[in-house]
């Protein structure tokens, strides 16, 4: 036994000493970017030349229990005191929280390490990385306008046409949209499959935000109206109860599924609806996509430059790169699925009469997101908006599935508010 | 006399004592004993992050302690019904765990029963507790969701007239859970007291034999009095892990205790102060009372559990 | 006489087998369910896991295999040597330390001997969770991040084991044993490493397979302190996996992950659970 213990203390010596070999062996600049995931490490690697002597250190940490958030939150408030080579260069973060790290200090203003030109970004993609007082800090390298995915066949049997703009007339304000769930209820149909569908298409056009400036908590009339017409979708059975990315939701999308309305962007229909592509039980090319009853967008990923990188020339180049280089935008467009933040390139697709998607029957996607992108607004967002979006939902949800009244359900709201934000105050 | 004869037989090997204890006690300072004395001194603070801003430490004396149990508008006190909660789902999990897993260990070192295929059962009964409680309740969460194969059985028999929405009615939530805990860890508690059955000295059971003991009487005049000490540590081990509980409501119901808060445990509760703002001040304030709450009841069934043996054991002792 | 009574007790013996068997494939059949399902849904796309459960296998196993084993951000074959020496190490640690605390306590008497034994008792009741943050904050201050001590040497002031090992010294070790040893010039930590660890050897077998398998499947520490895709473990992989970005995500991938992670905990479930029964001839050695 004294032996076993001997060799293991042995072993941990030789790794902590290789471990510390390692990280000191480095020559020339390291640039270090944090993630949460590959989707832009696989970008990165083959759209962006990283010039010689320079290398790239990936951070990456899965967002799996806050884990990224947690990692990237310590490497900024030690930012100050690391060594030059172990500082954040760069960082990803989603639309959910990105307010967090653009209304702290942890950011810096991009425009002014060289990132300025933003005449071809969509405009809420500058506004979502701005901190109150205009300062831009990072920048998106893909647009995610969301769209009204709906099924063509069954649009048609409903609203007796099934063509986009037809369809577009007919669904363009929620009275209408409630109208025609009425229409399709009676047919046999669901209008969504998720009591959350429609969430965000209301959430991102919120007059006011979710705290005043005393830290109050508030309802936004658009989300009152999204909890009014759940609760009437559900108790007159026009939709499913379902989470969002419940099972129960993805079985509509099967051919024999029952259900005329999706919402979701670009990577939603060509990456997260595999029932519906499916060769055997899907449907493919029976979809179609229009604006809907209002215009919103769901996820993108930004990048960010933290205070303090001592990179700061390469940084902008990157971001520059990724919004401003045509060919690299054109790259993303037809190589990856991507609807770039690129104007002008996008521009040229959505014209192109021989680009369009088979899953949507042939229909020009770029060219709908293009007109939608000029609806889309960021505003009265807080950097508490992912968590109180998602708790809000989960709470209601045990009221929508009929588990409890909805006083009890909102106070369990309030209880997670004060848990999760204790600055925030509860009615 | 029996003082002085202890004194004689350990005076001179005192020091041993702290050297052989002192490892353990040094790592645990280091590495536990810091972080958790910062908790504790933080539970009077207070302490949290908004966004990437520190908030405080302040100091608030047992500000935390007196929010945490004030009622909420609708006058229940969050604390005490996930101590509830926390407690309930225990037992349904816990209380089956140690006598199915007593069962089993007896079975397996039986003398009479020679039981076949022994390796493979062991095997198989510990097998749950391999895989990740993540991906176990992500198993579970398929099985029975709404269209899980669970609810296409029972509809498709007739036993069900419509699918049934397992995850949010409160009993098979909990239910779910308990079941979930009793087949990742009755396994591990067959083991721990399988062990504990072979130390006994195998001349006890063949003189019971001979003595024309049966099983029962075996079991209850021989093998349950000398497991004693495994069994107190079994059944403590297991209220702690039980209010502990947090790995399988939390990925079961993804965090959020459905349906109600009603399968929401202590830990998670804990956790959802820590989550996002790091919220030291309410989250010491929790573990204090959890530790209170776990030290009290461990306390309890350790001294009732262990007084009839501890007789004996200090007999042995006795040099 | 004689006879009859012999009759009756062998049919009472065939009876209580058959129950005994009934009872243990019935407990083994739910256990293995859940490998069933894990099984089958490797053998599934992802999209045909979206699809919903079936009970019956698709083709698709080796495909996800390949997926996994290929992936080119996760080096599995390295997570798993990784995540082998963590875990290897803090049984070791775990199981020897807290034998030599628990024997400290059990056999000597002094002054602070009782208080000791309650303070680990009374830290036993404190969730991990609330040293967890603390515990990072501060390998973070020292510098410690990407580095294995953190994970391994914690382990070697383990309550839970120890206790274990308290009761078990309490249950199986006399005295005497410990003075004969004295008599015969044995120094103090011979008598430990040479006579007492080989009458713990099932206690420690047991405790090592815990401790094993609970550090193989850690996940939330290590994802804090490593980042450096060559010291990930395989937990940290399996996350990376379950969080790639929507055009990479594939459920089959993770279910043949998770899989292949649970074969090398069995195999060492399977060697030490046959210390734990050699054990027995080890234990009957005191009189």
């Amino acid at each position: 036994m004294k032996k076993i213990i001997a060799l293991v203390l042995a072993l941990v010596m030789v790794f902590a000493l290789c471990a510390c070999g390692g990280s000191s062996a480095k020559s020339g600049k390291v640039l270090n970017i944090y993630a949460w995931n590959e989707e832009f490490k696989g970008f990165f690697e083959k759209y962006y030349k990283v010039p010689d002597g320079v290398t790239v250190n990936w951070v990456i940490t899965p967002s799996d229990n806050g884990a990224y958030q947690q990692k990237l939150d310590e490497a900024l408030m030690n930012q100050s005191k690391a060594k030059a080579d172990e500082k954040v260069d760069m960082f990803l973060a989603e639309a959910d929280y990105i307010l967090k790290y653009v209304n702290s200090d942890a950011t810096q203003d991009i425009t002014k390490i060289g990132v300025t030109d933003f005449s071809n970004t969509y405009a809420y993609t500058v506004q979502a990385a701005s901190d109150p007082n205009g300062v831009v800090k990072g920048v998106s390298f893909q647009c995610c306008p969301s769209a009204l995915i709906y099924r063509r066949s069954i649009a048609q049997d409903v609203l007796g046409v099934s063509e986009p703009d037809e369809v577009q007339a007919k669904l363009d304000s929620w009275d209408k949209f409630e109208a025609v769930a009425a229409d399709a209820k009676a047919k046999g149909y669901y209008m969504t499959a998720s009591f959350a569908e429609t969430f965000r298409v209301f959430s991102n056009n919120c007059s006011s935000p979710w705290v005043d400036s005393g830290n109050n908590l508030q309802f936004d009339p658009q989300i009152n109206a999204w909890i009014e017409q759940t609760d009437k979708f559900i108790s007159n059975g026009y939709t499913l109860t379902a989470g969002i990315w419940d099972q129960e939701k993805n079985d509509q999308m099967f051919k024999s599924g029952k259900t005329m309305c999706f919402f979701g962007p670009a990577w939603y229909f060509n990456f997260c609806m595999g029932n519906a592509q499916d060769p055997d039980n899907g449907c493919s090319g029976d979809w179609a996509i229009c604006e809907g009853p209002a215009a919103h967008f769901w996820g993108g990923t930004w990048l960010l430059a933290p205070t303090g990188t001592d990179n700061a020339e390469l940084v902008a180049d990157i971001m520059n790169t990724f919004i401003n280089n045509e060919e690299v935008c054109t790259a993303l467009v037809a190589n990856e699925a991507q609807f770039s933040n690129n104007q002008a390139v996008n521009a040229k697709f959505a014209s192109d009469p021989n680009y369009g998607s088979a899953f949507l029957g042939g229909q020009n996607d770029v060219a709908v997101f293009s007109e939608m992108t000029d609806n889309i607004v960021w505003k009265n967002h807080t950097i508490y908006d992912q968590l109180l979006n998602e708790g809000l939902q989960n709470a209601l949800q045990d009221y929508f599935k009929g588990n409890v009244d909805k006083e009890k359900a909102l106070q369990n709201f309030y209880n997670y508010v004060n848990e999760t934000y204790p600055t925030i105050v509860i009615p | 006399m029996k003082r002085k004869k202890l004194k004689e037989s350990g005076v001179s090997y005192a020091k041993w004592g702290y050297i052989f204890i002192l490892p353990f006690f040094i790592a645990y300072t280091l590495f536990t004993l810091i972080p958790q004395l910062m908790t504790l001194y933080n539970s009077f603070f207070e302490n949290y992050r908004d966004g990437l801003m520190q908030i405080g430490p302040n100091f608030v004396g047992l500000k935390n302690f007196v929010t945490l149990f004030s009622p909420d508008n609708t006058g229940s006190i969050g604390m005490l019904k996930y101590m509830g909660n926390t407690i309930i789902l225990w037992v349904l999990g816990a209380v089956p765990q140690v006598l199915v897993a007593l069962l089993l260990a007896v079975l397996f070192t039986s003398y009479r029963l020679r039981l076949k295929a022994q390796p493979f059962f062991k095997t198989v009964i510990y097998m749950p507790n391999l895989i990740m409680a993540s991906a176990f309740s992500m198993l579970f969460f398929t099985l029975f969701s709404p269209v899980g194969p669970v609810n296409q059985v029972l509809v498709s028999s007739g036993i069900a007239e419509k699918t049934i929405d397992f995850l949010s009615i409160k009993v098979s939530v909990r239910a779910l859970i308990a079941l979930m805990n009793f087949l990742m860890w009755f396994g591990n508690t067959t083991i721990l007291l399988m062990a504990g059955i072979q130390g006994i000295d195998q001349c006890l059971f063949e003189a019971a034999e001979i003595d024309g003991a049966n099983s029962l009487q075996v079991f209850f005049r021989v093998t349950l009095p000398l497991l004693a000490p495994i069994l107190v540590y079994t059944v403590i081990t297991a209220m702690i892990g039980g209010l502990q509980m947090f790995d399988v409501p939390q990925v079961l119901t993804n965090a959020k205790g459905t349906p109600d808060r009603t399968s929401m445990t202590m830990v998670m509760y804990l956790n959802n102060y820590l989550q996002t703002s790091k919220n030291y001040g309410m989250a010491g304030a929790v573990s204090v009372v959890l530790f209170i709450v776990s030290a009290g009841l461990s306390l309890f069934v350790y001294n009732t559990l262990s007084k009839p043996y501890k007789e004996e054991t200090k007999k042995r002792n006795r040099i | 006489m004689k006879n009859r009574e012999n009759t009756k007790g062998r049919v009472t013996l065939i009876i209580s087998r058959t129950l005994a068997y009934a009872f243990l494939i019935i407990i083994s059949f739910m256990c293995l369910f859940s490998f069933y399902m894990l099984i089958i849904n490797a053998t599934r796309s992802n999209a045909q896991l979206q699809a919903g459960f079936t009970l019956l296998p698709k083709d698709n196993f080796f495909k996800n295999l390949r997926n996994a084993w290929t992936d080119s951000s996760i080096n599995i074959p390295r997570g798993m040597l990784n995540s082998f020496f963590i875990a290897i190490c803090s049984a070791v640690l775990t199981t020897y330390f807290s034998a030599l605390t628990a024997y400290g306590i059990h056999v000597y008497r002094f002054r602070l001997r009782r208080f000791a034994f309650y303070f680990i008792m009374a830290v036993m009741m404190i969730p991990p969770q609330v040293s967890a943050v603390g515990f990072i904050q501060i390998m973070y201050k020292l510098n410690l991040t990407n580095n294995y001590l953190p994970l391994i040497l914690p382990s070697i002031a383990a309550p839970v084991v120890f206790f274990y090992m308290k009761q078990y010294l309490e249950s199986v070790l006399p005295m005497d044993i410990v003075e004969a040893a004295r008599v015969d010039g044995s120094s103090e930590f011979a008598t430990f490493n040479k006579i007492v660890l080989p009458i713990m050897k099932p206690a420690i077998a047991v405790q090592m397979i815990f401790s094993f398998v609970s550090s193989w499947n850690n996940y939330f520490i290590p994802a804090l302190l490593l980042d450096k895709a060559e010291m990930k473990t395989v937990p940290i992989m399996i996350a990376q996996l379950r969080s790639a970005d929507y055009s990479k995500f594939d459920m089959g991938k993770v279910y043949m992950f998770i899989l292949l992670a649970i074969l090398p905990v069995l195999i060492v479930y399977i060697i030490l659970s046959k210390a734990i029964i050699r054990g027995v001839t080890a234990g009957s050695v005191k009189g």
